[in-house]
């Protein structure tokens, strides 16, 4: 078992910790304050090549991967959770067409997915549906050539800014009732609805899509009928679950470097408060933190990259690893004293980003059911 | 070029100096490296100090140098020397070297200083040592050279056992221009002949103008101004300074607050950290929330008129004194300094 | 055109602060510190990079280092460059500016001819400065140091704008030649994910003393001119000098240290 990454994953980690603090660092208080979308990063970021990480090579991706993946998140995350965020769902929005989609549809979308000349996401949720995504009340009817689509989702990461979108939607009823569709935003019927505005991820734009009879050629179904919720679900409680564990490492990294560097410097008693024991065990629970998050992150990307069964292991991954970043907000805020509640210091944006990797790609207790669902089998 | 043999060193006697100037102007660390070239020459028993120049119409700058401390003058002098070139300069001092056979030579650490001095010490195999802050004579006669590494963190003693001249490059200020003397001593012309290899560069413009820096991160130069600025129209002087020394004004938190600033330069634990080679502080206290941003400057002035004032236990130079005095004199010797070359 | 890079990876930084002087050797001890590509090393390569963009060539990447620098040559192949070289032997170790220059000189004559040497203007540690102009000297091409715009003149020369203290000044120099670069010269491009996939597929040569044809007494310890004698660590405490009195007074003594700051 060796737990060194290789050269080539150092490699990429540098690199992206360069692009992350040269690029992205000084775009985060313009991001904060405006909440608007950073498109010249996102366009910046496609040149790196990193929108195609998860595609492969013959489809115009790197192909590097999932554990390559996951550095990449937690590189960018330690800078700014946001613009991991809306990288972790550019690669959701290639997965599902990567590993469900036909030659075809591979060959169409894949290729400009990889380049950033078209953006993807993924849309399940609705006001009816999250952790039971068998509650969406979206439908889609065929009609002769299309499916025409009916409904709204909600709460969509980057639901305004794709171009191309994994839509679940019903198609008959039962477990087998759900399709999956690639929807362009260009399509007859398709609209922007509502604009979240939320008390973190800023400049990471989340929005309500609405179908108004949105017409969706018939090519653009993904899998067979009846798919729906093997795509969306393999996609969320893969690619997604280990988007918000990189995310969550991002965070825990910023978190003890913030909280190590204002320790240091200030002085209580003579001497600087890292010398104080309370603050050191907040310090070693924070470092605790982010290994173990690791280690399970980790484990669990390279399990995908071997194509063995993952999910469990990227449930405890996600749950352990987006619960610790909560944790870890909390202790650097509370490290910083009064400082950390004033917005020029950054720990309070890491504690108000961090609240929502537990609710998504599947809340805290939807991982646990999972968990148990596994040990209650495995450990008879 | 033949290595200089161990035991030959001791034909080697005496210190030459090279004297940067530009345009018929002495630059001032040149004075300052005879000072240097005297005060060891003293404790060689008082060895020769000689005094290269290189240029066109130079002849006029010998008595100067002569004043300062140079025994002796060499002057190679030719319209085509009239700009700094690397090949012919080093060509026609490392003849010099050759024939003089100086123990110790000196050079300034100035941009083109150093470019000369590494082609010399290469060109000669002889030891070269960079950007100097002490030389001094120790028990066995050679010149101990220390020097800076891993940004100052690391002093070093430098010593060139085997091979001569000692070279090394000064930083200007470490040393000062001595008092003026009877400037008694001799003057050689040094034949100079211009070779096809010294052609292969010609210097086709040569600007003052430095460019102002564009962030405060990247300055070399950095004036902060603080709370004790009082008011927007005295904040111009912070400004004034900055730009006489082309450098990026930087302040405070309560100059931000006033808006005299924007938070592009505020420097500070929640702001930027700068690394200049000087800081100067104008009307700063020197709280802890913002020098954590300074201390890695090179050279920190701190200019308050509080002598109890914090940012004093940060500097390197402390003036006690009203910044609206102080700051209009300085602005007024920098732009001197510029106009005379 | 053919462009060779010359860096230096050195201890990070940013670590800087674990760097231990060992009391009874007077050794440095740097174990554990990772050595970087300094951002002076990234500007040379971009030079380069963008200089091959305009005119075609290639760029190779050199460094006179211990094995552990082979990833910092790896980052300049993912940089773009298209081979690298790593000069190394125990031989090297101690090797000062003279000894450096030298070796590098005779890997960059075995690597092959070359229009354009470029090197950053100093090194994150030793920062002497001086190894380009030395190299140069080695090389016996002419040098233009602390450039900050260069442009090739059909193939055979270059115009660079070279700064000195008090402005800059813009030079002809034939080719083949060697320049330096500042920080101002450029803005290094970042490394892409394709950047990190083909600099495993690019050559990547390691060189012994032996194979340069160096004799161990020429270099290293031993054959360079300098010795380091005593090495210290300063109190990093601010010696506060304090001037009171009239300002008119104080002028000079304001004036000689901004001169010591920056010349």
């Amino acid at each position: 078992m060796d737990f060194q990454l290789s050269p080539q994953l150092e490699l990429l980690r540098k690199s992206v910790r360069e692009f992350a603090e040269g690029a992205i660092t000084p775009k985060v208080q313009h991001m904060e304050e405006t909440d608007e979308v950073p498109w010249d990063l996102y366009k910046e970021m496609a040149k790196q090549m990193y929108l195609g990480i998860l595609i492969p090579k013959e489809f115009g991706g790197t192909g590097l991967g999932n554990l390559a993946r996951m550095i990449m998140l937690e590189e960018i995350g330690r800078v700014s959770a946001a613009m991991a965020m809306a990288t972790q769902i550019f690669h959701m929005g290639t997965a599902s067409i990567a590993d469900f989609g036909n030659d075809a549809q591979k060959k169409k979308y894949l290729p400009l997915l990889a380049r950033g000349e078209r953006l993807g996401t993924i849309a399940v949720t609705e006001a009816t549906g999250g952790s039971d995504p068998t509650g969406i009340q979206t439908t889609a009817k065929l009609q002769g050539d299309s499916y025409v689509l009916n409904g709204r989702k909600c709460f969509i990461t980057h639901g305004h800014v794709a171009d191309t979108i994994t839509i679940m939607a019903k198609t008959g009823e039962g477990p087998k009732g759900f399709s999956a569709f690639i929807v362009e935003k260009s399509f007859p019927g398709f609209k922007l609805g509502r604009k979240e505005r939320k008390f973190g991820l800023h400049g990471c734009n989340t929005g309500e899509i609405v179908m108004e009879n949105c017409v969706v050629p018939k090519e653009n179904l993904l899998g067979n009928e009846g798919d729906g919720l093997k795509v969306s679900m393999a996609t969320i409680s893969e690619v997604g679950r280990a988007g918000m564990a990189g995310c969550g490492l991002g965070v825990i990294n910023a978190c003890l470097e913030a909280s190590v560097k204002f320790a240091n410097q200030r002085m209580l008693g003579g001497k600087s408060i890292s010398q104080h024991q309370a603050i050191q065990w907040q310090i070693s629970d924070m470092y605790m933190d982010l290994e173990a998050s690791r280690l399970l992150a980790y484990r669990a990307s390279w399990m995908r990259d071997q194509k063995m069964r993952c999910d469990t292991d990227m449930a405890m991954a996600k749950y352990y690893a987006t619960e610790a970043a909560v944790r870890c907000a909390k202790k650097a805020v509370d490290v910083h004293g009064g400082y950390g509640y004033m917005m020029e210091y950054a720990v309070q944006r890491y504690y108000r980003d961090s609240e929502i990797l537990i609710a998504s790609a599947g809340t805290s207790e939807i991982q646990r059911i999972v968990m148990a669902r596994k040990a209650l089998t495995s450990f008879k | 070029m033949p290595p200089i043999k161990l035991d030959e060193t001791s034909e080697w006697k005496g210190i030459l100096v090279f004297v940067e100037q530009e345009e018929g102007c002495i630059a001032e660390v040149s004075f300052e490296l005879l000072t240097a070239a005297r005060e060891l020459s003293h404790k060689r028993g008082s060895v020769q100090v000689g005094a290269v120049v290189v240029g066109h119409e130079i002849k006029g700058l010998a008595q100067d140098l002569l004043a300062y401390g140079a025994d002796r003058v060499f002057l190679a002098d030719h319209p085509s020397l009239q700009k700094y070139l690397a090949l012919p300069y080093t060509r026609l001092i490392c003849d010099l070297v050759l024939r003089e056979k100086p123990e110790i030579f000196l050079l300034p650490a100035t941009s083109l200083g150093a470019d000369l001095a590494a082609r010399l010490a290469a060109r000669l195999k002889t030891g070269l040592s960079a950007h100097c802050t002490q030389l001094d004579i120790n028990g066995r006669g050679e010149l101990t050279q220390v020097v800076p590494a891993f940004g100052g963190k690391v002093m070093a003693t430098i010593l060139c056992p085997a091979h001569r001249p000692q070279m090394a490059t000064i930083r200007p200020g470490v040393f000062r221009r001595g008092e003026r003397g009877e400037g008694q001593g001799t003057v050689e012309g040094l034949p100079v002949e211009i070779e096809p290899g010294d052609l292969k560069q010609r210097v086709l413009e040569v600007h003052w103008e430095k460019k102002p820096a564009q962030t405060i991160e990247e300055a070399d130069v950095v004036v902060a101004g603080g709370a004790g600025v009082g008011n927007p129209e005295d904040w111009k002087w912070v400004q004034e300074l900055a730009n006489a020394l082309h450098g990026a004004v930087g302040g405070t938190r309560p100059p931000l607050d006033e808006g005299w600033i924007s938070e592009e330069q505020m420097i500070g634990q929640s702001g930027k950290t700068v690394r200049p080679k000087l800081y100067i502080g104008v009307g700063i206290s020197g709280v802890i929330q913002h020098v954590v941003g300074i201390q890695d400057a090179k050279v920190i002035i701190a200019i308050n008129n509080d002598p109890n004032a914090a940012i004093f236990q940060s500097a390197d130079l402390g003036a006690v004194a009203d910044f609206r005095k102080i700051v209009p004199l300085l602005i007024e010797e920098l732009g001197k300094k510029s106009n005379a070359g | 055109m053919n462009i060779m890079v010359c860096v230096k990876p050195a201890p990070d930084p940013k670590r800087w602060d674990s760097i231990q002087l060992d009391p009874v050797t007077k050794a440095l001890r740097r174990e554990g510190i990772p050595s970087v590509l300094g951002p002076l090393d990234k500007r040379a390569l971009e030079e380069g990079l963008r200089l091959k963009e305009k005119h075609g060539g290639k760029v190779a990447a050199m460094a006179m280092a211990p094995p552990s620098a082979r990833d910092n040559l790896v980052e300049a192949l993912a940089m773009g460059a298209d081979e690298a070289y790593l000069l190394s032997d125990r031989a090297f170790a101690g090797s000062d500016t003279w000894a450096t220059s030298l070796v590098l000189s005779r890997g960059i004559q075995k690597a092959g001819k070359f229009d354009l040497v470029i090197c950053g203007e100093w090194s994150l540690d030793g920062s002497t400065g001086h190894v380009g102009a030395q190299l140069a000297e080695f090389l016996e091409i002419p040098n233009v140091g602390r450039v900050v715009a260069v442009e090739i003149v059909e193939g055979e020369s270059l115009r660079a704008r070279s700064m000195v203290e008090l402005g800059d000044r813009i030079l002809d120099t034939s080719l083949p030649a060697l320049i330096t670069v500042t920080r101002e010269t450029n803005t290094p491009r970042f490394t892409s994910l394709l950047g990190v996939i083909e600099a495993e597929t690019k050559p990547c040569v390691s060189w012994s003393a032996a194979d340069l044809g160096i004799r161990p007494e020429e270099v290293g310890f031993r054959g360079s001119p300098t010795q380091t004698g005593d090495i210290f660590m300063p109190e990093m405490k601010r010696k506060a000098e304090m001037l009171r009195g009239e300002p008119e007074g104080m002028i000079t003594e304001i004036l000689h240290k901004i001169r010591q700051a920056i010349g």
